[in-house]
Parts: structure tokens; C-alpha cells; sequence
């Protein structure tokens, strides 16, 4: 039997499995509330490693369906820009 | 106590306010939200805490919040702390005009003082003090996690009965013998005291029985970039452009910054923000040019026309209590208004007198409140 503490689930904010166990069975059955508690889908790869593990793990515990939960919203620039970029130069319009 | 409590709108106002209603002794609570919790402007909102404002109503019921976080706080193990709130002023005429509101602020008790460029760039390392003529500093402000406030209060409220349901929607709300039926997404609800803390979904559920507010829903946009160590503790706000950057307790700077928008109409991303949250904090913090962007995101402020929320019961509706039309300022009230709330529904009148002057009728009488000068 692995240890779950020592199973990452996300690499960016350093979450195990046994962080995301743990918060499901203190009520956070959603995966939103998950993000907000455990800030997966937070980091520099805004949830590509780890929201559908969650998901997964989610479901598991909750009996239902992976396809029924549903995953948080991935918000732009998608991938890290650096501030400088969209601080160049000012077209018209 | 028998009576049966609906809260519509699982935010920090209605999560809050549940918590003092069962200090209160109700315990017959459901809070409902079509969405998830925090779903609203609760998750998205800057977590600035400051009782530095323009109106009477505004500082004294801040300053009764900033006397409460700290107890909330520690009773729900929600971050928060005292980091202060930073004005840059970069007009001669801004100077004068903040000169005055912090005499205002200081007859009230609040803090505030005027600070060189030079001791502004001593609390905010890296500061371009060049382009600042002078600065503001309230010590008292600071800030507290929205996540903590919304998730722990959630759970708190969960171990001990109270009902919270998402993924239910209200759509209607009318009279059911002495109190109130509500349509929802899935039923019929039934109650004898409805709390309408829907931010920005108030003013259409409130229509459905009759009421009508000035409630109008305003885009706005924010960011966050990767974390770092603590750079600096106070939440900065550029006057001349009405931007703002705070450093999150994760480490993330989270700016907000304003661009033209129109009331009403579903936020879109535009690069226009992005464009300007970079140009305004890359002048004034150069080193924030190497940082990195992870997410951008919308949400509303629930507008009223003055600026300061509706919240009490309504009138001809006994039972029926609003909360809403923060204005972009409910995160940091929540704790105040949330034991106001609780004195109203349990027959008494909130200890502050200021929250009166809040009550939903005051528009119809032509009431509004008044602030010291017009504030952008
Ligand atoms: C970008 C941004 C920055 C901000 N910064 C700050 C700040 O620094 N400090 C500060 O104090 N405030 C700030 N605010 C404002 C603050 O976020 C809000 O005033 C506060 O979160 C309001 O909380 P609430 O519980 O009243 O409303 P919300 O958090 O909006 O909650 C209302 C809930 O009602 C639900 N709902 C709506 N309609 C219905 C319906 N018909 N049926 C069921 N549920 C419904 C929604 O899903 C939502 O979850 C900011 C807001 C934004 C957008």
C-alpha cells in the first residue's frame, strides 16, 4: 500500500492525495471548493497536471461518474506571460 | 427557534449571516445557491479590508468589520491581517482633494495619513517614486482570504445542521400564508423569513414579488500573476488610473484595474485590461515586468447609485430581508453586516445606528447617502 501522503497529486502548489482524501471527507465535495482549499488548478499549469486526477479521485469517493463532474474553467493567457508583454506598445483602437 | 430561515446566495454576506443566526439560536437554515458557494463575487473579489472612506455610514460600519475580523478570523481560521492600504497620488490636485479626506477619516477615528514618496517607496520596495507626489497610508486596512472565509464558514456551518445546497437556482418569490414560497430549479421552498444575498442576481429575484432596487451590475476585471515570497504587505491603489495591486497571503499579486464598461451586459475578456493593469504597474513597479500572468479573470460589482449596498427588511414584505448592491465593497463588511442582519431577523434593530440609514426604502424617499466629495 502506497502512502498517500507521499502520493503528489499537484506538482505546482504540492498537494498529495491525501490532502484531496482528507478534504472530501470534510465535506468538500466539490471540486470548485477542492480548487479554493487546496489551490490545485491554481498554478503555473492551471489544473492541466492535476484536475482530472481530482476528478477522478472525486468520483471515486463521491460513486459517481468522472464524466459528471465538472471541470473548472481555465482562464486566459492559458499558458504564463510575462506582465511586460501586454505593456508594449499601445496600437490605435 | 421554530422558524424556518431561508438564505438565497451561499456568498461571504449569506454564509456569514447564517453563522450569527445560529449563535442566535435559529436553527432551522437553508442556504441555497445556483451555482457553488463563493461562486459570485466572494471568490473573485481583491480581499482588501479598509475602513478609510468618504461617508459617515461606510467608516463606521468598516470600523466595526475591522473590529470583528480579527475574532472571525481566529474562530474560523480565516488568514487576515492588518497590512494596511497604500493611496499613490500623482496629481497636485489629488493631494489637496486626499488632504481633506483624511481629515474626514481622522475625525472618525480612522488612521490615515499622508506619507512623502520617499516613505511610500520604503513599504513598497522598487516603487517608481519619481511619478508619485505623495501618498496616503491607513495602517488599520488589510486584507483576508476569500477562499478561508467562504470555504471554513461553509463547513462550520455543515458540522453543525445548517443546510447549504448549490445547484439550486431561485427563480421566483411570493407570499405563502405568513411567509414566503420560493420557486427554485428543483421545487418548491417554503419559509418564513427569505434572505436575498444573491449579489449581482438580487434585483431580478426581488422583482419577482414586487420589489424593485437601482441595482446594476458592473463589469470588472482582475488578474493574478505567479507567487513570490513577500514582497510587500499593502494593498496599493494608483489613484490617477484607479488600479490597484495587492500581494495575496499565497504570494500571488492580484491586480485590479478599471477600463470602460457598460452596466448590464455579460463581462468578456478584453485585452484592454490586460493592456492597462501591465502599462499602469510596470511604470510605477518596473521589476513586475519579468513576473508572470497565470489567470484573468471578471466578475460584477453590484451597483447602486449611492455606492453603498441596500440591506435591511423590506418594507410591506414582513419576513423579507435584502442584502446586496455592495458596490465592490461587501467582502470587507461581511463580518458587520452579517451581525446587523442577525439583530434585524431576530425582531431587534443592529447596534449601529448607520446601518438604518442603509434600508432599502431610503431610495424611493430620496435618501441617498452622502459622501464628504464625489469619489471616482
Ligand atoms: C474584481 C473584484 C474585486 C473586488 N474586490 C473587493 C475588495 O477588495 N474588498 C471588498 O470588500 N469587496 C471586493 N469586491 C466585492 C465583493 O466581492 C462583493 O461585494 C462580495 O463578495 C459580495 O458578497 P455576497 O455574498 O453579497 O455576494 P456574492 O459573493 O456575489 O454571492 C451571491 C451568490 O448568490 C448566488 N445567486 C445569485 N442569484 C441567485 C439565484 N437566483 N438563486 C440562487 N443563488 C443565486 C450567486 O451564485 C452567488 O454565489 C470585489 C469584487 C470584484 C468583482
Amino acid at each position: 500500500m502506497i502512502d498517500p501522503r507521499k502520493v503528489i497529486v499537484c506538482r505546482c502548489e504540492d498537494v498529495t492525495l491525501y490532502d484531496v482524501e482528507k478534504a472530501i471527507d470534510e465535506g468538500l465535495t466539490d471540486i470548485e471548493l477542492l480548487k479554493r482549499k487546496l489551490r490545485i488548478g491554481m498554478g503555473p499549469c492551471q489544473g492541466a497536471g492535476c484536475l482530472l486526477v481530482v476528478a477522478s479521485i472525486l468520483a471515486r469517493k463521491k460513486g459517481v461518474r468522472v464524466t459528471d463532474i465538472k471541470i473548472p474553467v481555465s482562464r486566459p493567457p492559458i499558458a504564463p506571460v510575462q506582465l511586460k508583454f501586454f505593456a508594449g506598445s499601445r496600437r490605435s483602437g | 427557534m421554530a422558524r424556518r430561515i431561508l438564505i438565497i446566495g451561499a456568498g461571504v454576506t449569506g454564509l456569514f449571516t447564517a453563522k450569527q443566526l445560529l449563535e442566535k439560536g435559529f436553527s432551522d437554515i437553508l442556504v441555497v445557491d445556483k451555482n457553488y458557494p463563493g461562486s459570485g463575487g466572494s471568490f473573485r473579489c481583491a480581499t482588501g479590508i479598509r475602513a478609510s472612506f468618504t461617508s459617515r455610514e461606510h467608516v463606521k460600519i468598516m470600523l466595526r468589520a475591522i473590529e470583528l475580523w480579527p475574532k472571525v478570523s481566529a474562530e474560523l481560521g480565516i488568514k487576515y491581517s492588518r497590512d494596511g492600504y497604500l493611496w499613490l497620488l500623482t496629481r497636485e490636485s489629488d493631494v489637496e482633494y486626499f488632504s481633506e479626506v483624511v481629515k474626514f477619516q481622522n475625525s472618525l477615528g480612522v488612521p490615515t495619513r499622508v506619507l512623502t514618496p520617499e516613505e511610500a517607496g520604503a513599504l513598497v520596495p522598487g516603487l517608481n517614486v519619481s511619478l508619485v507626489k505623495a501618498a496616503v497610508y491607513d495602517p488599520l486596512a488589510g486584507k483576508a482570504s476569500c477562499f478561508d472565509s467562504v470555504v471554513n464558514t461553509l463547513r462550520h456551518l455543515l458540522s453543525r445542521g445548517v443546510r447549504v445546497e448549490w445547484g439550486v437556482e431561485a427563480r421566483r418569490i411570493r407570499r405563502s400564508g405568513s411567509g414566503f414560497a420560493v420557486e427554485t430549479s428543483r421545487g418548491e421552498l417554503e419559509a418564513e423569513i427569505v434572505l436575498v444575498a444573491a449579489g449581482w442576481g438580487s434585483r431580478r429575484l426581488l422583482e419577482t414579488i414586487g420589489v424593485e432596487l437601482p441595482i446594476r451590475n458592473l463589469p470588472k476585471h482582475a488578474l493574478v500573476t505567479e507567487a513570490f515570497k513577500p514582497v510587500f504587505k499593502p494593498l496599493v491603489i494608483d489613484w490617477a488610473t484607479s488600479s490597484y495591486i495587492v500581494q495575496l497571503f499565497n504570494g500571488n499579486f492580484y491586480i485590479g484595474a478599471d477600463i470602460p464598461e457598460e452596466y448590464d451586459v455579460k463581462p468578456a475578456h478584453k485585452l484592454e485590461f490586460l493592456r492597462k493593469a501591465a502599462g499602469v504597474w510596470t511604470r510605477l513597479l518596473p521589476w513586475l515586468g519579468e513576473v508572470n500572468v497565470l489567470r484573468y479573470w471578471t466578475g460584477y460589482y453590484d451597483m447602486t447609485p449611492d455606492h453603498h449596498p441596500v440591506l435591511g427588511p423590506v418594507e410591506g414584505f414582513e419576513g423579507l430581508y435584502v442584502a446586496a448592491g455592495f458596490s465592490g465593497h461587501g467582502f470587507m463588511m461581511a463580518p458587520a453586516v452579517a451581525e446587523a442582519l442577525a439583530e434585524y431577523i431576530s425582531g431587534g434593530k443592529p447596534g449601529l445606528p448607520e446601518f438604518e440609514r442603509l434600508r432599502p426604502e431610503r431610495f424611493a424617499r430620496g435618501e441617498l447617502i452622502k459622501e464628504i466629495a464625489v469619489f471616482g
